[in-house]
Order: structure tokens, then C-alpha cells, then sequence
């Protein structure tokens, strides 16, 4: 193994490190805002004691549950109920790599270019779908191993629901892949810049997105598709019998999985990385260009993790037979329906 | 050294006979299954390591028409096998050694 | 750099595979099977074949799996039972002819003549675009188009004959009706009815009762001598 390789492992080492802190960070405060921004919908005050307005609450909250006492139930299987939250959580974090976090930009006064994806290969879409598709047995096998009917209920019923929900996902993103004509996701926020902001796939594909969005809503089981974790319906569901780190981590799995799935809406409809007007102002390639970038990548991503929270506070939850028949029966048409209207637009105009 | 042709396709021999001792010392029928699709990936593994050392894209073309079909009979294999625990009560091959209930 | 990659998920691939037979309880099997089969995927990226690597991901340890994992927590199946009354000497004959089976392969792994596009190494596989998507697209929808065709037709046939296995409409042949006058939902009844609809039958015997649901004449326990 010569020395250029082990550089390359190096730097792609530090660059996941970098990239998993920075997203553990957003996640935690991705938290703390869901519980200010509900309080504020449901008329009263989020936490707000700990630090200035509340801003240290999520290091408070992960002491806590370092701190907890671990409780494991007695009969469970014991592999199966220490492999489910580990599942989970790398299935959630595994897709990080494969975004594209800003343009290539070039460190000021050298000439190192430093590229803001991690991996870039040629079927990166089809990874994510990928890892998604795995992250199911973390629910499954947590709801199986906790030896519990409820948790056993919970979480069929919420791999029931994602499983369902995943196919109307891939559906709807296969009209971003006839626009695009890759499944690469480097190549697909290139394919959206020029024009100013003009370009982004969620005009030629509206329908689309606006499947991908309930279907990503479905998939992360958040309300209104919260079913199989309501605290009210089945004593929270498959994560009934985790406690301590153990349900931390089911719980950062899931803030992670709302993030990369926000992440997804970015990069194939509202053009990753592409803010409207900066290529004019700062020019390609430049340092100013790539922060830019980046920070309206991030801006983007917190407007759909807002909009996830808005949603919670706002919307009741299916029931599940409701659920499972909207998710067949209606949005599974709508999604073939958006890609044969797709198809014909592609067909009718090749300006793109 | 790098990974040679044969080196793929004793791997996926292995994979196979493991395959094979499956189906004959199992006696949970959904174990048999799970054995019977680890002898399609063997046979998955050796197509595209040909595909690859020949470059030719029919290995790899094949390989997604075996997966489609192993999709199917997933399917309906794993039906059957809920109508015949619906029926027998039971998942051992051994008891279901005659077509009487 | 390579060979240690290969070497790392083949033995992946044979100690999960070598799991899934020796394991009793199915769930632990099924878990084994999953680890073979992202293993695989893995020797699939060394094999410079992305895609199909990225398909076997989703659909065998993502779909197929998930159903298999389904069943086997629907089903409540337990551990095997170690006792096999008939077949004492199964296991030293499967052992015995999976290695008459590997000896042969050894065989002709050994014997054989390789060409010299099979004797080299992986590295011309830098230049190739075999195992991209565009070449196994272009190739599907070109030149295999009707094996294409023939496959949506398969899958279409699988899902009907899921479904008409799986549906719950028939009672089983053992099943009896319990004394005492019974309300029966319609759905069971009326097979035209679906499942969403909540309106009921009242009979007002249990012979009514059997005979609406077409099952076979009650014995009553009584009159057993």
C-alpha cells in the first residue's frame, strides 16, 4: 500500500469524522428546536432552563441517558436486543457519505481542491435507497427481541408501514433519475445549476416531490404516520423495552433518518448546493463560492426539518388501516402517474 | 497479488456445497428456503465474476433476472409455506412426509 | 490491497453462510443470511459491479428478507428440536457428499487451463464500464428486451399467486362451530363483500349458523357414545 493510498484513507477518514460531528451536532439541536418549535405551536414554552434560552439542553439530555440505569428484560434474546439499535443507527449514518455538501472549492492561497462529497461513485441514489431498505430490520428485530406482544405489534406494524412507503419513494425519485440521466448525486445537483435557481428539479417535477415528501414522512415514522410509536397507542411501541443509551440511540436514529431524508429532498429537488445567484457574485472554484454553498445546502435543510416539525405539531395521526390503504391505493398510482407525466415532458420538450 | 478468476468461483463453489448441506440436514422448511437462496447467490457470485473477467454484460444482466425470479418465488414459496402451517400446524419437513393432513 | 479485501469478505461470505446452516433458531439463521448477502454485495463493488451490488442490497437483503423475517415472527417458529428418530446418519452423508462436491470443484479449478483474459488480475477492470448502469440499461432494454418482458410477466403471476394464497376467505376443513346462537360478520359469509365492511348476521341456531358458513354438521360432545 503505497503512501498515496494511505493519504487518501487518511483524508477521507478526517472528512467522516468531520461529517459525522457536524451532523450528530444539527441532530441534537434538530431536537431541542422540535421541542421549542412544538411549544410554541401548542401555545407554552420549550425547555429554555439550561444554558442561554435552553441551548446546552441536548448535552444535559445525552448525560441523562448515559446516567440512566440499563435495564434488559429478562427472556429477550439477548444478541438480537443489543444488534436492533445498532442497526438502526448505522443504517441511519451510513448514508452521510454519499451527499454532496457543496461545490469543489479551492483552500485560499494554495492549490489544494478539496471536493465536499466523501464518495462519489456512479450509483449512489440506489445506495441510499440501499441503506434504507436495511434500516428496517432495526425496528423489526428490536420489536421481535424485547419479548413484549405490544413492542412485538409495533414494530410489525411500523415495518409493515415502511416497507410499503418505500416503494412509493423509489417510484417518485425515478422521475428525478429520467431528468437527470444519472443515478450519480454529485452529478444530479450539477444538472441544476445555471439559470438561477430556474433549473431545479422541483419545477419539472412537482408531483414527484410532493409523493417523496409524504412517502419520506411515512418511512421516518413521524406523524402523521407515527403509529407505530405513539405513546398513546401501543405504550410506545418497539422501543417499549429499551432504556437508557440504548433508547437514545433508536432516538438519534430517528432525527438522523429525518435528516438524510430532508437531505435527499435537497439534492434532488431544490438543487443541493445551488444557491440562486452565487455563482455570479463569487465566482466558480473560489473559497467564498464553496462556503456559500454550503451554508444554503444547510439552509435548505432546515427549512424541510422545519417544516417536518411544523407538521408535528400540527396534523392527527392514520390510523393503520388507513394508512396502508393510502400508501397502496392512492399514493403508489400517483407516483406512476407523476412518472408518466415525467416521461412525456422529457419526451414532448429534450430542451434540458 | 490480485484476486484471480478462480478465486471467485471456489468461493462460490463453497457457497454452494454450504447451500446444499443446508437443504439436506435442515429440517424447518423456512431454513430449507433460506439455503436454497443461498445457492442462487453462489451461482449470482459466479456470473458476475465472469461477466467481470470477460467484459461482458450478459453475467451481470443474468444476475438480474435470477434476482427477479428469486423475488417471485420468494413470494410464493413463502405462501405455500403459511398455507401448510395453516394446515399441519407445524414446519417440519419430517411430519409433512405424506400428502394425508 | 485487493486480495486482502477479497480474502476479508469471503470469509465473511463463508463464516455467515457456514451460520445460516449450523444455526437452530431460524430467526438467527435468517439474521446470518442477511450478513451473506451484503458480504456478496461487497465482493460485487470488487468485481467493479456497482449496480448490481446496490440491486442485490435492495432487493435480496432489503425485500426478500424482510418478507422471510415476516413469516418466521408471524409464524412464532421455534428452535429445531434435536431429536431425529429416522434419519440418524443425515448428517455424516450431507458432510460426505459436500465433499465429493468440493473435491470435484477442486478439481477442475486446478486442471483447467486458463485463458489469458481469465488469468490476469482485476486491474484491467479500471478501464472497463461493464458494470455500470448505463451498459446494463442499455443492454436490458436493447438486445434482451423480451427476457425483460417475460420477467414483468413472472413477477405479475407471483403477486397473484401470493395473493390467492394468503387470502383468508376459506375456513380450514378441521374448523367446527362453536353451540349457541352465533352473529356472524358478513365478509365471512359473503365472500363478495370486502373486509372493510362491518355489518353482521344474526343467526338464531347453531345448525343456521354451520350452515351459512358451509361447514360441516356439528357433533355435539352429548350425543358422542
Amino acid at each position: 500500500m503505497d503512501s498515496q493510498t494511505a493519504l487518501d484513507i487518511l483524508l477521507k477518514l478526517v472528512a467522516i469524522t468531520v461529517a459525522f460531528t457536524v451532523v450528530l451536532l444539527i441532530v441534537a439541536y434538530t431536537v431541542l428546536a422540535e421541542r421549542r418549535i412544538l411549544g410554541f405551536i401548542q401555545g407554552r414554552l420549550g425547555p429554555n432552563r439550561v444554558g442561554p434560552g435552553g441551548l446546552l439542553q441536548p448535552f444535559a439530555d445525552l448525560l441523562k441517558f448515559i446516567l440512566k440505569e440499563d435495564i434488559v428484560p429478562d427472556k429477550s434474546t439477548r444478541f438480537v436486543y443489543f444488534l436492533a439499535p445498532v442497526i438502526a443507527t448505522m443504517a441511519a449514518l451510513m448514508t452521510m457519505i454519499v451527499y454532496p455538501f457543496g461545490p469543489e472549492f479551492q483552500v485560499p492561497f494554495t492549490n489544494i481542491v478539496i471536493p465536499l462529497t466523501i464518495a462519489r461513485f456512479d450509483v449512489s441514489l440506489l445506495y441510499v435507497l440501499g441503506i434504507t431498505s436495511v434500516g428496517v430490520y432495526g425496528i423489526m428485530l428490536a420489536g421481535w427481541s424485547s419479548n413484549n406482544k405490544y413492542s412485538l405489534m409495533g414494530g410489525l406494524r411500523a415495518s409493515a408501514q415502511m416497507i410499503s412507503y418505500e416503494l412509493a419513494l423509489g417510484l417518485s425519485l425515478i422521475g428525478v433519475i429520467l431528468l437527470a440521466g444519472t443515478l450519480d448525486l454529485a452529478q444530479i445537483v450539477e444538472m441544476q445549476s445555471g439559470w438561477h435557481g430556474a433549473r431545479w428539479f422541483i419545477f419539472f417535477h412537482p408531483l414527484g416531490f410532493i409523493i417523496y415528501m409524504i412517502a419520506a414522512i411515512a418511512e421516518t415514522n413521524r406523524v402523521p404516520f407515527d403509529l407505530p410509536e405513539a405513546e398513546t397507542e401501543l405504550v410506545a411501541g418497539f422501543h417499549t423495552e429499551y432504556s437508557a443509551m440504548k433508547f437514545a440511540l433508536f432516538f438519534l436514529a430517528e432525527y438522523i433518518n429525518m435528516f438524510t431524508v430532508s437531505m435527499l429532498a435537497t439534492t434532488l429537488f431544490l438543487g443541493g448546493w445551488n444557491v440562486p445567484f452565487a455563482e455570479d457574485i463569487f465566482g466558480r472554484g473560489t473559497f467564498l463560492f464553496g462556503l456559500v454553498s454550503a451554508l444554503g445546502f444547510l439552509l435548505k435543510i432546515i427549512f424541510f426539518l422545519f417544516l417536518y416539525i411544523w407538521l408535528r405539531g400540527t396534523l392527527p395521526r392514520f390510523r393503520f388501516d388507513q394508512l396502508m390503504n393510502f400508501g397502496w391505493r392512492i399514493l403508489l398510482p400517483f407516483a406512476l402517474l407523476s412518472i408518466f407525466i415525467t416521461a412525456t415532458l422529457i419526451f414532448l420538450f429534450p430542451n434540458l | 497479488m490480485e484476486p484471480q478468476l478462480s478465486w471467485y468461483l471456489a468461493l462460490s463453489a463453497v457457497l454452494f456445497t454450504i447451500g446444499v448441506t443446508g437443504v439436506i440436514i435442515k429440517r424447518n422448511v423456512i431454513a430449507m428456503f433460506m439455503c436454497i437462496e443461498l445457492m442462487l447467490n453462489a451461482v449470482n457470485l459466479t456470473f458476475v465474476a465472469f461477466s467481470s473477467f470477460f467484459n461482458d454484460v450478459t453475467g451481470q444482466l443474468f444476475v438480474f433476472i435470477v434476482m427477479t425470479v428469486a423475488a417471485a418465488e420468494a413470494a410464493v414459496g413463502l405462501g405455500i409455506i403459511i398455507a401448510i402451517f395453516r394446515n399441519r400446524e407445524t414446519l417440519d419437513v419430517d411430519e409433512a412426509s405424506i400428502l394425508k393432513l | 490491497m485487493l486480495a486482502l479485501l477479497f480474502l476479508l469478505f469471503a470469509g465473511m461470505a463463508i463464516g455467515c453462510a457456514l451460520a445460516v446452516v449450523a444455526q437452530r433458531n431460524p430467526l438467527y439463521s435468517a439474521i446470518s443470511l442477511i450478513g451473506v448477502f451484503i458480504s456478496l454485495a461487497c465482493l460485487y463493488v470488487t468485481l467493479a459491479a456497482p449496480f448490481i451490488a446496490a440491486v442485490q442490497v435492495i432487493v435480496y437483503a432489503g425485500a426478500i428478507m424482510v418478507l422471510v423475517v415476516f413469516v418466521i415472527m408471524l409464524l412464532n417458529v421455534e428452535e429445531e428440536a434435536h431429536q431425529r428418530q429416522r434419519l440418524k446418519f443425515l448428517l455424516p452423508v450431507a458432510i460426505g457428499l459436500a465433499g465429493i462436491l468440493i473435491a470435484e470443484v477442486a478439481f477442475i479449478l486446478v486442471t483447467v487451463q486458463g485463458t489469458p483474459a481469465t488469468s490476469g488480475g482485476l486491474t484491467h477492470l479500471d478501464e472497463t464500464n461493464v458494470g455500470l448502469t448505463q451498459s446494463i440499461g442499455s443492454a436490458l432494454f436493447t438486445q434482451y428486451l423480451l427476457p425483460f418482458e417475460i420477467t414483468s410477466i413472472l413477477l405479475l403471476m407471483a403477486i397473484v399467486g401470493a395473493m390467492t394464497l394468503a387470502r383468508r376467505g376459506m375456513l380450514s376443513p378441521n374448523a367446527r362451530v362453536v353451540p349457541g346462537a352465533q352473529v356472524l360478520p358478513l365478509s365471512m359469509v359473503d365472500p363478495t363483500v370486502g373486509h372493510e365492511d362491518t355489518r353482521a348476521i344474526e343467526t338464531d341456531s347453531t345448525d343456521e349458523a354451520a350452515r351459512l358458513l358451509g361447514v360441516a354438521e356439528l357433533r355435539d360432545q352429548s350425543k358422542r357414545e
